[in-house]
């Protein structure tokens, strides 16, 4: 990423700030929305609240290789309107999407819309004020909005993932906006997913998932355990590049309910896998070669999931019979370290 | 590099990012994959070619056969056009 300085000037602040989205439009920095102007000083004090200095490397961004140094970021989160004290988390979802294993590079210039998302767990989620109850996946909220859009301006700005210059995506998606949340632990009746993970409790740890579409999945309101397990199971079918594992994002009150019932994490993994399966005959010949090799499907089932381990289950939104299936997988998860 | 047509453009903004700009692209026309295996080999068969070109030719022959290609690589001010530039 290129440094530039430009100096602009407006009759009234709004015209100012207008006129500095625009140029940042017009120059190909945004994802089109308005964005914060990176004055030097704004970028220093994000840099300052990372703990890090300037010019340390967190990671080569593909396609561009481009260097995305903590100065970097901090550009971009300024952009996108976070907060400076966002910056190590911002941080610890770019050390995810780096990881030598998380196929990044593809995603960077695939034509289908896979995004990153990310999940937050531990203090981090309070003090930032991370949505993990109510509305946590959609608008109105500072950090949900920001440091997943922080993330994407760096995909585009650093790694250079512009649309019909290196990313091929045919539709793009809106989830490659921002997509993120935090785990709503104190609802969640089991382990909190960072501590299934091997990370402590106390510790605040982004992990980040391959992802591939959105879905809500209602219903199963006052049922047991069986017929909301077959109702989540029914609306998480195979699909076409969802591939490598599910995240589902359990609402509280279906949490609640099955772990009344007696289920362990384990057994819904369990359960959902042996559930989430079609007819061959439901599918495309050549979808269900593909998920056979991929050890998804049989001669006569094709299924979600490889194996139980890779339907990755956390807690999260608020109450309602309401769920979310992400189709998700290759979860890479890292500490925030505090500045 | 061999490619379908319609992403020779990206092959060679990628390869250039890698510091390879001048290469051989072997292409053949988008989309492949409803090919039955007899017309997916005559399509390959039709490569060969470009894929011997790409290995054999001195690095300054393709440096001429590709340089106005190179060229065209690097789309003017910021694409947000429907058609992938």
């Amino acid at each position: 990423m290129t440094q530039t300085e430009v100096r602009l000037e407006g009759d009234s602040i709004a015209e100012l700030l207008t006129r500095g989205y625009e140029y940042a439009y017009e120059q190909g920095w945004t994802d089109g929305l308005p964005i914060i102007p990176a004055t030097a000083e704004a970028v220093k004090k994000f840099v300052a609240a990372s703990g890090r200095k300037a010019n340390d490397l967190i990671a080569s961004l593909p396609p561009r290789k481009g260097q995305a140094t903590v100065e970097a970021i901090a550009v971009n989160a300024v952009m996108a309107g976070c907060k400076a004290e966002y910056m190590p988390v911002v941080i610890a979802a770019i050390e995810g999407i780096s990881d030598p294993t998380y196929p990044l590079e593809l995603m960077q210039v695939t034509t289908n819309p896979m995004t990153p998302f990310f999940l937050v767990n531990g203090p981090v989620r309070d003090q930032l004020e991370i949505n993990y109850g109510t509305g946590c996946l959609g608008p109105g909220w500072r950090a949900n909005s920001t440091i997943g859009r922080a993330v994407r301006l760096a995909l585009i700005n650093v790694g250079g993932a512009l649309p019909g210059v290196y990313s091929k995506t045919s539709f793009g998606s809106p989830l490659r906006y921002s997509y993120i949340c935090a785990e709503n632990e104190a609802e969640n009746p089991w382990t909190p997913f960072h501590v299934d993970r091997g990370f402590n409790k106390d510790d605040s740890v982004v992990t980040a998932f391959k992802a591939s579409n959105f879905c809500n999945i209602s219903g199963g309101e006052g049922v047991g355990p069986e017929e909301i397990l077959r109702q989540i199971a029914t609306n998480m079918p195979p699909m076409y590049g969802g591939g490598d594992g599910v995240l589902l994002l359990l609402g509280v009150n279906h949490a609640q309910s099955l772990h009344e019932a007696g289920l362990t994490k384990r057994d819904i993994q369990q359960q959902l896998w042996e559930l989430a399966r079609l007819p061959i005959s439901h599918f495309a010949e050549a979808f269900s070669s593909t998920e056979r090799k991929a050890g998804r499907g049989d001669d006569t089932t094709v299924w979600r999931a490889a194996k139980p381990e890779e339907i990755y289950v956390a807690v999260a939104g608020g109450p309602g019979p309401q769920n979310v299936y992400i189709g998700a997988g290759t979860p890479k998860s890292r500490l925030v370290k505090p500045a | 590099m061999i490619v379908t047509d319609t992403f020779s453009k990206f092959a060679r903004r990628m390869s250039a990012t890698q510091d390879f700009p001048y290469v051989v692209i072997a292409e053949t026309p988008n989309p492949i994959r409803q090919l039955e295996h007899d017309a997916l080999r005559a399509r390959a068969e039709a490569m060969i070619q470009g894929v011997i070109d790409g290995l054999t030719l001195p690095p300054a022959e393709i440096e001429k056969r590709t340089a106005h290609l190179v060229k065209q690589l690097n789309p003017q001010g910021v694409p947000r056009s429907s058609v992938p530039v």
